[in-house]
């Protein structure tokens, strides 16, 4: 069953089309993962998915339930954790979880076992009675995703659940993530890491610019790339027309996947690329076009993302953006 | 869930979290009982004017004391709905399948019992500085619940401030500057028989003055209904429009 179906979703803020026409379908029980750099989209289509946003255009129905026709009834399906924590500071850890589960309609008592159980799962249970001000980066986004899952949801959407944290909070929230995933949770998570994605999407979609450029698991994204890849690099004085002298020497070499023009560099796809570093030197080398630089990779996302976007996915290192200016610009 | 329970979970992690910053509390209640002191002791001989209706400054500032602390409390509203963005616990009440408009219920409602508690503090310092109450424990209740009507009224329109602004410096900015120009343009500090002819007729254009006016009666004088259902009608003028404001600005901020 699919509990996320997105068909056509447009999202304008002014002249800037933030989301520009973008369909895609979540299975029940998978994790789908939404990979892009910043600004590409990933927020404003989430905040679309949550209720938080309306779209300019398009459907959206998640948990069986559109979210422009019955808001209030997606409200009930999801949980949701934004990128910039949202946790009361004054309040304590078990106090947080408590009022969100009461503002999903749980009683008193209800609210508080489920609680107690899930801070027992988040490894929070014994700072549950501190102010959650006290806590740490990955405490803090711990307390965030027990909020999201308190009122047991159909669907949880993550936006970068792991932005900010260090490698080992990072670690501990992936084990938290496939753990809820075996236990049956379907997963929407966007994310900027092409580790994260690769460690946990079962699905995946490449966005850019408001649009999906690419989608599928990341097993058959990788098979896709036609092999391993051989990025070369002419050295930095040369000209447009070595990259294309470059291009074309690799087109005449036999069994290759694909010749492509990325950027300032040429990538040539092919199987067993580590055996074949000297026939491609080699043809560089009769063009009399200086080589820079030599890169050969395995198919990985990070070769799946450049081929499809001709550019590499670079991760600032962010501060949560300000959800004042956000909202201002409502985005 | 009902409007009502949602309002209620709302206001109480509000007020949970004013117990827990408690100094915001005391901001807001530390000017007034300043002022209580202060003005009691530097105005001392205004009571032995001719034309001064009561025995002693004391009982003739204490109904200003207590609406000067509704004023600065009330102002004080739209901090918490900033820092609510800020904190993105905005969002989380979005998120929830509940009646928006219960953030904004939820926030006027815990000001409102905000403002029960420090209207309650300056009565009693006021008594131990030798204030008495004409109409006892019924009319210290009745004094109470007009103060803090009014001031829930009054945090509708802080809360357009910070839901326009977004911005906390100029939230609270806007309510110190605002703040004192309401307080002495008002009935609050002089009878108006003293004060000059322009003073007094804008002091009756301010609602400010209809709350003053009748808890002075109800220190002073005894129960005078006329005054305190002015003061009611006024302040539910005035929150009529405040709120609706707010309610506005409010589904813009969320739009």
């Amino acid at each position: 069953m699919k509990l996320i179906e997105v068909v056509d979703l447009y999202k304008s803020f002014g002249d800037v089309r933030a989301v520009n026409g973008i369909s895609f379908a979540v299975e029940e029980g998978t994790i789908f993962g939404f990979l892009g750099p910043n600004g590409a989209g990933k927020t404003t289509t989430i905040r679309i998915l949550v209720t938080l946003s309306e779209q300019t255009s398009g459907t959206a129905i998640v948990g069986g339930v559109d979210v422009s026709a019955d808001p209030r009834g997606v409200r009930s399906r999801v949980g949701y954790a934004a990128q910039a924590t949202g946790i009361d500071r004054d309040l304590t850890g078990r106090e947080n979880l408590i009022l969100q589960g009461r503002l999903h309609g749980l009683s008193k008592v209800d609210a508080s076992t489920e609680a107690e159980a899930i801070l027992e799962v988040i490894s929070l249970a014994e700072v549950a009675d501190r102010r959650a001000g006290t806590y740490s980066g990955g405490m803090a986004k711990r307390l965030d995703l027990a909020q999201a899952l308190i009122h047991r949801p159909n669907v949880l959407f993550l936006d970068e659940p792991t932005t900010g944290l260090d490698p080992q909070n990072r670690n501990a929230m992936w084990t938290y993530l496939r753990k809820l995933n075996d236990d049956g949770m379907t997963i929407f998570l966007t994310t900027q890491y092409l580790e994260e994605a690769d460690e946990l999407a079962d699905d995946l979609a490449i966005i850019d610019n408001g649009r999906i450029v690419v989608e599928g698991s990341p097993t058959e994204l990788k098979r896709g790339i036609g092999g391993d890849s051989v990025t070369l690099m002419p050295s930095t004085d040369s000209s447009a027309e070595d990259l294309e002298v470059m291009a074309t020497a690799m087109r005449a070499l036999h069994d290759t996947n694909g010749v492509e023009k990325l950027g300032d560099s040429v990538v040539v796809y092919l199987e067993d690329g580590g055996s074949r570093i000297a026939e491609i030197v080699r043809a560089i080398d009769t063009t009399g076009v200086q080589l820079g630089r030599l890169e050969l990779a395995e198919p990985s996302l990070d070769q799946v993302f450049l081929k499809h976007t001709g550019a590499r996915l670079r991760v600032e290192d962010v501060k949560p953006p300000s959800r004042m200016s956000r909202n201002r610009r409502h985005r | 869930m009902s409007l009502f329970s949602e309002t209620m979970i709302i206001t109480r992690r509000n007020l949970l979290k004013s117990v827990r910053v408690p100094i915001l509390l005391f901001m807001s209640l530390f000017q007034p009982l300043l002022f209580l002191i202060l003005f009691s002791q530097i105005f001392t001989s205004l009571a032995n004017l001719p034309g001064f209706p009561y025995d002693t400054y004391l009982q003739f500032l204490v109904p200003a004391i207590i609406a000067m602390t509704a004023l600065s409390s009330a102002f004080q509203s739209g901090l918490g709905t900033v820092s609510d963005v800020e904190d993105g616990m905005l969002d989380k009440f979005l998120i929830a399948p509940v009646h928006r408009i219960s953030i904004m219920t939820g926030r006027i409602l815990s000001d409102g019992v905000r403002i029960v508690a420090q209207a309650a503090v300056v009565i009693v310092t006021a008594f131990a500085m030798g204030a008495r109450y004409e109409t006892g424990l019924a009319g210290l209740v009745v004094m109470i619940f007009l103060a803090s009507i009014f001031g829930m009224a009054w945090a509708g329109l802080s809360n357009i401030v910070a839901l326009r602004t977004q911005n906390a410096e100029v939230t609270m900015v806007i309510g110190i500057i605002l703040l004192f120009p309401i307080l002495f343009l008002s009935t609050g500090f002089m009878p108006t028989a003293l004060l000059p002819d322009w003073l007094d007729t804008v002091a009756r254009f301010n609602p400010l003055s209809y709350l003053i006016d009748a808890e002075r009666a109800l220190v002073n004088d005894g129960w005078d209904w006329s005054l305190v259902v002015q003061s009611i009608v006024v302040t539910l003028g005035l929150g009529a429009v405040t709120l609706t404001g707010a309610t506005r600005a409010f589904r813009k901020a969320i739009s």
